[in-house]
């Protein structure tokens, strides 16, 4: 799932600096599932935002609602208010959640309550760790299942650097080391061979280098056949 | 691919005989010629070449490739160490053709320590390429072409080819030193022409190690890091992965006086040179900032 | 479980949230023959809140101070406690809350009582309970009744030392209240008939008159005047015509009415032999009863049966009595059979039939009322009525014999039936009840809270014998308060609303009876569910709601006592109450802090941190989390969930600049009131910064 967290209070309060009425809207997707950007957090975070606004003397009024998805343009039907209605949307949901939502509400300010972070697992009560970071070349066939880009820090894929010790990362002692965790899945495996062969340059066009990504998948595109 | 050497540390290397290598490091800020003007008077015609480190430990500092070009012009043979973490392909190739043009041959490839451990951990970390891919990109120049191609697929053609020789890295003490000698196995299949290893203070474990690695006909150069403190050996035990100072030399250097330390820590380089020099091809005596000591450590040696 | 999914949309449409309690009833309101609230009762009890309780236990049942004392309570029989160590004390409570409330019970009467008459024959549990119903709806019902008192055999049979006569008038006093008339002395069939109460107006007539007679055995010498029906003996000690039973009596019978008999009869000083066909298993008093008689010192006579009457002279000496090889055939029907060849003389000078009670249908005098071949009144069980449709039937007379609680339960359906017949649509009545909630599954039984069922004391068996005076003593309220929170709200925890659920997977981490079931979304089993709040509290998305209370309301409720404080000191204290003093929740408190008001739930497992945050949004400057110590609470894992959702709350009001001192966690709910009120003091102190907060050390 995608992972995010809330962003400093400083940067909230900057952004909604003036604003009178806000409402804070959640997602019910990927950030209600880490905790972070459900209605439940909407709800603390608009009362949080009322207190801070009383303790100040500030009129502000802070609303919450939830919408099951920010990135589906139907859902926004399901808002209890017109957004227009509010000074600022902070949203609550991934980076595509708000600027989706921005896209659909030309004319209402919606604002990045998250900093949208990663695609994670949920390892444990509380923990979201990342697991793929997207980069559109998944090579997980001949790394034993371990994501080299996205769990070694340097995602190298020819192997371990010299910062592998005790089975974990320079970057961070609690961190394991990625290609340590490769090497014995593909021994495991019995499948090793795969860690001696040279993998290809990687190809950043289908990561970051060619603008912006889309799927496109022709058979649901109300485009009619044949017209590309 | 002529079999001609293309530097003095491949002629030495090649000629069977034990060879010795040292290393500087530009300082952070311009100026370097303090640095160089030790390499002159320390280890100029005491070793084979001496490194440049890049960048290292992601403390930012004066580019390897100018104190490599600085030390070319003193008459001293570089080796010019190049990290993948700060440059993509496009200037990691350029550079090596720069390095050619001034002369440089020797090139030592790492993956570099990742920016969060140096002095901007905020910087962008790019490792498009590693320290295979990186070598293999050597390969490459060297055969007239580049990592690009054209729309119909075909390499992009230089105009002037470089030649180098090419070195890697590889920690001979690390506790899972499997995938180290896999990863070797890769770099030398890329192209590596030699290798300096990280620091060794345990003569057996390398012996183990070197036993593994007896399939790679590429000479080796054991690492040596000058121990100048009992509590940088205890740092390195704890921060430096896959370096272990056993006790008994942490002991000597506790235990000697102050004004004795170089003395003892020129005794313990020394010592382990001279345990090691039959197992492999040479030595790379990392002295960091100490180049006086070098002299020191190949009589230590027994190798002067 | 539920038959289908719960949605937002349904929450939205309920009139009342407690709609969702009606849709699974826990076992001891399903098997209650009343239906009484007994989760809704046992809670208000638990909190301190005795007159709600006992007004609560009165919505159903109109004989509460007489079930608080002599019940059968089948709700206790069927308390999911069982699995975890004893039922829940209902019946204690219920006589607890009972008697403290005594006559001051609410009474509603009906706006208007201007619908027809009915006469209602017999005051008993049944007539009674038909009465108050059609009191309630509008009626005008008159209860006819042969004795000077109301009550029925409760108040004419039962000894007072298990039901003191003070204790029926409560609830007789307190059912007239609600527009019932009352016709002492009136013997219908002997001093009036049927016909003469049609003629006077009334416009339907219940017959309740019970099993007024006893059974007797046709033997050799049982006409003589010392062989005494039971009921008959047990009138007559109840109007204090005090029998002479003499030195030595044998009681017959091995039911409840001949241990009411024996222990009668020991207390009007006579030594006293009970016999009976069955064996001390088989027999069908209860087991304490059977053992209280035995502890005042009846002799017990198992498996032999009365053959003669033994007479010397005008005098009874004995009972010849025979082996009894056994008394239910291979199907469990009764069929005794003898061994005739092992006879016995069991000396006695009195003898007191206690075999069963008959009905008595001197009523039918003068009426067009039918009995069938069997001498039984004829009669339709679907809807009460007679072969007159006017004339309805209901109570023991017309079901099998059983208890209080069931005979008032037949008196509600047959007023149903009358008000169906008198308002002229057909009798049909529904009596299809809500699932109810299976038993606890041994995995969860074996998590939940081990506390030991809280007894009441009972007079020693020799002062007893001396006296008619209630034998079993009363709670205290501490102790009613104590045995009230052993309740598991079983039914009253968590519904997902499956619209909202994300199938996050929170509530099946954080819950500490591993309830939830997560597949496409959340379920949570309501019979696994023990109402912890726990997964309410903690989820992402507000998709769990509770049945039993609702987070919004208790919100509201705290927002106007922080409005009626008038101080700077505006504190709330959320405290635990699995441990605190009745006065606690009752508010009645009064060694409270100035400034905070002390809120309490049943753990601090429900209490998220959003409602932290909206209590200081309603106005107070600072919240108390009182939790109790790991292992006191309810609930695991509550103390540790509370204390992260403190520290997470206090993060937030840093953010904010509001001081995470605003936030205090004590854990000390456990340790009694003096500790509690202290730690509480100390930590308003903390709030207003009169105290430097020590060092976290968490």
């Amino acid at each position: 799932m995608i992972v995010a967290e809330r962003k400093p209070m400083d940067e909230i309060f900057q952004m909604l600096a003036g604003c009178k009425k806000v409402l804070v809207l959640g997602c019910g997707g990927c950030v209600t599932v880490c905790l972070t950007g459900g209605e439940r957090q909407a709800e603390m975070l608009a009362s949080q935002l009322n207190l801070a606004a009383k303790a100040k003397g500030e009129a502000m009024q802070v609303d919450f609602d939830s919408i099951t998805r920010q990135c589906e343009k139907e859902f926004f039907d399901n808002l209890s208010e017109a957004p227009a209605d509010y000074d600022a949307v902070l949203s609550i949901a991934c980076g595509a959640g708000v600027g989706y939502m921005s896209e659909q509400f030309p004319k209402v300010t919606v604002l990045p309550g998250m900093n949208t972070t990663h695609l994670a697992a949920n390892v444990a009560l509380g923990i979201w760790e990342e697991y793929c970071r997207g980069c559109g070349d998944c090579m997980l066939a001949w790394t034993g299942g371990v994501c080299p880009i996205a769990k070694c820090s340097k995602s190298l894929v020819n192997g371990t650097c010299g910062g592998t010790d005790k089975g974990k990362c320079e970057v961070n002692p609690e961190m394991n080391c990625g290609w340590l965790m490769i090497y014995e899945r593909l021994k495991e495996l019995d499948r090793l061979d795969e860690y001696r062969t040279m993998r290809p340059l990687r190809d950043h066009r289908t990561d970051r280098g060619n603008g912006v990504r889309r799927l496109v998948l022709a058979e649901m595109t109300e485009e009619e056949a044949g017209d590309e | 691919m002529s079999n001609e050497p293309v530097s003095n540390l491949q002629r030495d290397l090649d000629s069977g005989e034990f060879v010795v290598t040292a290393e500087i490091g530009p300082p952070k800020g311009t100026n370097i010629a303090p640095v160089i003007h030790e390499a002159e008077e320390f280890l100029k015609g005491k070793v084979s070449a001496v490194n440049v480190t890049d960048i290292q430990t992601a403390v930012m500092r004066g580019s390897s490739m100018v104190g490599a070009k600085l030390l070319f012009d003193a008459g001293i043979e570089p080796v010019l160490q190049m990290v993948t973490r700060d440059r993509n392909r496009l200037a990691l190739q350029s550079d090596l053709l720069a390095a050619h043009i001034f002369g440089i041959r020797n090139v030592l490839c790492l993956t570099g320590d990742h920016v969060t451990m140096g002095d901007h951990p905020q910087a962008m970390p790019v490792y498009d390429l590693d320290s295979v891919s990186l070598l293999d990109a050597m390969c490459k120049l060297e055969a007239g072409t580049d990592l690009g191609a054209d729309m119909k697929g075909k390499a992009n053609e230089l105009d002037g080819v470089p030649t180098f020789f090419k070195g890697c890295c590889v920690t001979p003490c690390a506790d899972e030193v499997d995938p180290q000698v896999i990863k070797l196995e890769k770099k030398v299949e890329a192209g590596a022409q030699f290798v300096q290893t990280q620091a060794v203070y345990e003569p057996k474990v390398f012996e183990t190690f070197m036993k593994k690695v007896e399939h790679i006909k590429v000479p080796i150069l054991v690492g040596i890091v000058m121990l100048k403190t009992a509590g940088m050996a205890k740092y390195m035990n704890r921060g430096v992965p896959g370096v272990v100072v056993p006790d008994a030399i942490i002991q000597r250097m506790t235990d000697c006086e102050k004004p004795d330390r170089e003395k003892v820590s020129i005794e313990i380089c020394g010592e382990l040179v001279s345990t090691m020099k039959d197992m492999c091809q040479g030595a790379h005596l990392m002295t960091l900032g100490w180049d006086h000591c070098v002299p020191g450590i190949i009589q230590a040696a027994g190798l002067a | 479980m539920r038959d289908r999914d719960l949605t937002s949309a349904d929450v939205a449409e309920f009139a009342s949230p407690r709609e969702l309690m009606e849709a699974e009833w826990a076992p001891c309101r399903y098997h209650c023959p009343v239906h009484a609230d007994v989760r809704g009762y046992i809670e208000l009890a638990a909190r301190g809140q005795f007159e709600a309780a006992a007004n609560l236990v009165r919505d159903c049942l109109p004989f509460a101070s007489v079930c608080g004392r002599i019940c059968h309570h089948p709700c206790e029989a069927n308390c999911r406690r069982c699995e975890v160590d004893q039922a829940v004390a209902v019946r204690e409570v219920k006589r607890f809350v009972c008697e403290l409330t005594g006559v001051r019970a609410a009474v509603h009467k009906a706006d208007k009582q201007d619908l027809a008459k009915v006469a209602i024959v017999g005051a008993g549990p049944a007539g009674m309970a038909a009465a108050l119903e059609l009191a309630r709806i509008g009626y005008r019902p008159t209860v006819f009744e042969k004795f000077p008192v109301a009550g029925g055999i409760p108040a004419t049979a039962i000894p007072s030392y298990r039901l003191p006569r003070d204790v029926i008038r409560q609830d007789t006093d307190w059912i007239f209240a609600h527009g019932v008339d009352f016709v002492p002395n009136c013997d219908i069939g002997k001093d009036k008939t049927i016909a003469d109460l049609e003629a006077e107006g009334f416009e339907a007539v219940l017959i309740a008159t019970g099993l007024a007679d006893s059974r007797m055995l046709p033997l050799p010498g049982a006409d003589h005047k010392r062989v005494l029906p039971v009921l008959t003996f047990l009138t007559d000690v109840s109007f204090d015509r005090t029998p002479d039973v003499g030195a030595n009596v044998l009681v017959i019978g091995g039911g409840n009415v001949a241990m009411d008999a024996a222990r009668t009869a020991r207390r009007l000083g006579a030594q006293v032999t009970a016999m009976c066909l069955e064996n001390e298993e088989e027999m069908p008093a209860w087991d304490w009863e059977r053992d209280e008689a035995d502890e005042e010192g009846v002799t017990f006579l198992f498996r032999r049966g009365p053959v003669e009457v033994l007479l010397d002279g005008d005098k009874i000496v004995g009972m010849k009595t025979r082996k009894v090889t056994r008394v239910f055939d291979g199907e469990g029907k009764f069929s005794p059979e003898y061994d005739d060849n092992d006879l016995q003389n069991i000396p006695c000078d009195t003898v007191i039939m206690a075999i069963g009670q008959t009905a008595n249908l001197n009523f039918i005098e003068g009426s067009d009322l039918t009995a069938d071949d069997r001498g039984r009144l004829t009669y339709d069980s679907a809807t009460h009525q007679t072969s007159l449709p006017e004339v309805f039937a209901c109570g023991e007379i017309v079901t099998a014999p059983g208890s209080a609680v069931e005979a008032c339960a037949s008196g509600q359906r047959a007023a149903k039936a009358i008000d169906l017949y008198l308002s002229g649509r057909t009798i049909q009545i529904d009596d299809a009840l809500p699932p109810t909630i299976d038993k606890i599954a041994p995995a969860t039984a074996e998590k939940v809270l081990k506390v030991e069922r809280y007894g009441v004391d009972t007079e020693q068996p020799e002062m007893r014998i001396t006296t008619f005076d209630e034998i079993d003593h009363n709670y205290d309220p501490e102790i009613a308060v104590r045995e009230a929170r052993r309740c598991m709200s079983c039914g009253g925890g968590a519904e997902v609303l499956v619209d909202k659920c994300a199938a996050c997977l929170t509530c099946l981490r954080v819950c500490p009876f591993d309830i939830p079931v997560v597949t496409d979304v959340a379920r949570i089993e309501s019979s696994l569910c023990q109402a912890c709040g726990m997964c309410i509290a903690d989820c992402p998305a507000n998709a769990i709601i509770a049945r039993s209370w609702s987070p919004e309301e208790d919100l509201r409720q705290v927002a106007a006592k922080i409005n009626a404080l008038t101080g700077e000191r505006k504190i709330v204290a959320y405290v635990c109450g699995h441990h605190s003093p009745a006065t606690a929740w009752g508010g009645t408190l009064e060694d409270t802090i100035p400034g905070v008001v002390e809120e309490y739930l049943p753990s601090m497992s429900r209490l998220s941190a959003a409602e932290i945050l909206h209590t200081l949004e309603a106005g107070a400057t600072g919240v108390i989390v009182v939790a109790c110590n790991e292992g006191a609470d309810r609930y695991p894992t509550a103390p540790l969930r509370a204390a992260k959702r403190v520290e997470q709350v206090r993060e937030l009001l840093d953010e904010i600049g509001l001081g995470a001192e605003r936030v205090q966690y004590v854990a000390v709910a456990d340790r009694g009131r003096a500790a509690t009120r202290e730690a509480m003091a100390e930590a308003a102190d903390r709030i207003e910064g009169k105290v430097q907060e020590s060092v976290e050390s968490e």
